[in-house]
């Protein structure tokens, strides 16, 4: 895959950043900007032929094993980051009534 | 008037996207030559010998990267009191009822989910238990175990949870995987590492990648379970 490519899912995931109103769409963005990280991540040791790093007898030639292990710790991370911010919306929406970026904003009791 | 003006702002938005695009797109041949394979290279040639792990990601996470190990299980183990912190106060009011109704669950479901269940929590504990020779590990097998404990939920939702038992014994598995880590200490000198020497075949040094395999698992699922039940009685 294009490095370019996974790039653009970044840029995807900064737009839904910047347009979405909705608090949990927000959530979703940075998930989408995470996975774009990702996937650069595992793009950089990856080659056309390479098998996967683990070794047995016949084998020629694997892909890096480093950024792969790195990853698991941004998706362990990644997750509890999203379960910490879902549960944050939860608590907005018991308290304000909405998950609207305006409607809530808008409350007098916000300090913007 | 309004609606021209949030068309103008989204044009900006792209605009400025575009140019960091391009900016990326120019700088990509940079990013490709800063990147070696001599790293590759040393797993794949001591990797084995070193860790006794034919999987290399568990060798990296758990011998050579030990240290990055425990913090990212730290970090669960911070959210997970994060989430339960942070839904207090619902607990205590709605005496751990949970939302799942059993009248609008599917009966086929209720079924289906008594026949998988066996077989998603055996097959967690196999990759959990076969980390080092296959693809999985801790922190992946235990991931499908809370999945299957999830699952258990809409067998019966009438389930009650202890979280506060849940989460010592998870603080108690963290303590644990802290100790197994540091054995190495006392047997060869340095911290963080396998507590057997380089000396020793592969098979031998399985044994401390298999114990700690384990004991990540059971911290992730614990902590995923948790977090599965706070969500779970925060609905109204």
């Amino acid at each position: 895959m294009n490095p370019i490519l996974t790039f653009l899912v970044v840029l995807i995931g900064f737009y839904g950043l910047s347009t979405s109103d909705n608090i949990i769409k927000s959530v979703f963005s940075v998930t989408i900007i995470e996975s774009g990280v990702i996937l650069l991540f595992l793009n950089l040791g990856n080659f056309q032929g390479g098998s996967i790093p683990i070794l047995s007898e016949d084998l020629v030639s694997i892909v890096d094993p480093l950024p792969q292990a790195l990853m698991i710790t941004t998706i362990v991370i990644g997750s509890t980051v999203t379960a910490l911010s879902l549960m944050l919306c939860i608590k907005i929406f018991h308290h304000y009534g909405s998950v609207k970026w305006k409607e809530v904003l808008a409350r007098k009791d916000v300090k913007s | 008037m309004n609606n021209s003006i949030r068309f103008l702002r989204q044009f900006v938005l792209i605009a400025l996207l575009g140019t960091i695009f391009v900016a990326f797109t120019m700088s990509m041949n940079e990013l490709q030559t800063l990147y070696n394979d001599f790293g590759q290279q040393y797993f794949f040639e001591e990797g084995l010998s070193d860790t006794g792990s034919r999987n290399l990601v568990t060798a990296i996470l758990l011998d050579y990267r030990l240290f990055d190990s425990l913090f990212e299980a730290g970090i669960l183990l911070i959210a997970v009191s994060g989430v339960i912190w942070i839904s207090k106060h619902d607990i205590e009011e709605k005496n751990a009822r949970f939302m799942i109704d059993k009248y609008k669950t599917p009966d086929l479901f209720i079924t289906f989910s008594r026949l998988v269940y066996p077989l998603m929590l055996t097959f967690g504990f196999y990759v959990i238990v076969n980390g080092h020779l296959s693809p999985g590990g801790g922190f992946q097998g235990g991931t499908i175990v809370a999945t299957a404990i999830l699952i258990l939920y809409y067998i019966d939702p009438n389930k009650e949870t202890n979280i506060g038992l849940i989460v010592t014994v998870e603080k108690i598995i963290y303590l644990l995987i802290i100790v197994v880590a540091s054995i190495s200490l006392v047997t060869r000198g340095t911290f963080f590492t396998n507590f057997f020497d380089p000396s020793h075949d592969a098979d031998t040094m399985a044994i401390y990648l298999v114990i700690l395999n384990v004991l990540i698992g059971f911290k992730v699922a614990l902590g995923l379970w948790t977090i599965f039940t706070a969500f779970l009685k925060e609905g109204r």
